[in-house]
């Protein structure tokens, strides 16, 4: 059994080894984070019951959103505990390559 | 709606543990304090007098139409803030699939990026509203210089947010276009 903290850290690891993503979000009106002593890990809220992965996509996209977000979530669930993923698609971030 | 709810039940606790507080000390004539001089105290006495006789009138069943009619108000808010305070909140976010979300923000700056592509397109106003099924509702303002063709315009628009949400598979239930002509020395782009 890990701690919430340890949960959340595997979580990101996983997130941001997809391809198609850019960076973790931060949360919209409220931060977007797992809190521990001295730590924090930006980007999963580990609830009780659910986890949450806020990711910001690289733009332009290989794949659509949905299959993006549905690959992270396949991804993340196997590090979830048993707990149901979500995943929360904040933003679409441009390479710098790109002329849009 | 809910915070609205929140802020009247919160002043409603205050003003009752205030109430609660001051009855006690006038119940049990505690400091000098009567219960008959309340009303005068509270400079409410004219209130009070009309207040109990209408008390008695509703006990009497002698009530006259405006008793009626404020009384039919008082019953209609409550049910009012009643369904309100019950119904659920529309969610803060889009849904994809099953598990999956996107920002209200995110859906905004793509169909903002896809309208303002448009070279007649000198602004765009967009607002996103998620629902519980999947999909967004996305209403868009274009605004565009007098003269133009805003039926042509209205269309090009709507194909080409269809188009680039479709491309970004971003889901849209319900897409509204709106033309405005504007002056271009009050949108954000003046020439393009």
């Amino acid at each position: 059994m890990i701690d919430d903290l340890q949960l959340a850290r595997a979580v990101r690891e996983a997130a941001l080894a997809t391809t198609g993503v850019h960076s973790m979000g931060t949360g919209r009106y409220a931060e977007a984070a797992t809190y521990g002593a001295g730590e924090k890990v930006t980007g999963v809220v580990v609830d009780p019951d659910e986890v949450r992965v806020h990711i910001v996509a690289r733009y332009p996209l290989a794949e659509p959103l949905p299959a993006l977000a549905e690959r992270v979530r396949e991804r993340v669930a196997s590090r979830a505990e048993g707990r149901p993923a979500m995943v929360v698609v904040e933003d679409l971030e441009v390479e710098q390559n790109e002329n849009l | 709606m809910r915070i609205f709810n929140r802020i009247i039940v919160v002043l409603l606790l205050a003003a009752l543990v205030a109430l609660g507080i001051a009855t006690v000390f006038y119940a049990f004539d505690l400091a000098g304090y009567r219960l008959a001089n309340l009303p005068n105290a509270l400079g409410l006495t004219g209130v009070v007098q009309s207040f109990s006789s209408f008390v008695g009138n509703v006990e009497s069943g002698n009530l006259n139409p405006l008793d009626y009619v404020v009384l039919g108000a008082i019953a209609l808010l409550g049910l009012i803030l009643l369904i309100l305070e019950l119904k659920p909140p529309s969610p803060r976010r889009v849904r994809m699939q099953e598990g999956t979300y996107i920002t209200r923000s995110a859906v905004r700056d793509e169909v903002s990026t896809a309208t303002e592509n448009n070279p007649e397109v000198l602004q765009s106003d967009v607002d996103v509203a998620a629902q519980r099924r999947p999909g967004a509702k996305v209403d868009v303002t274009a605004s565009v210089r007098r003269g133009e063709d805003t039926s042509r315009l209205q269309s090009e628009v709507r194909n080409s947010v269809q188009e680039h949400l479709g491309r970004v598979g971003v889901p849209v239930s319900n897409l509204n276009v709106r033309i405005a002509e504007s002056d271009p020395r009050q949108t954000k782009t003046r020439v393009k």
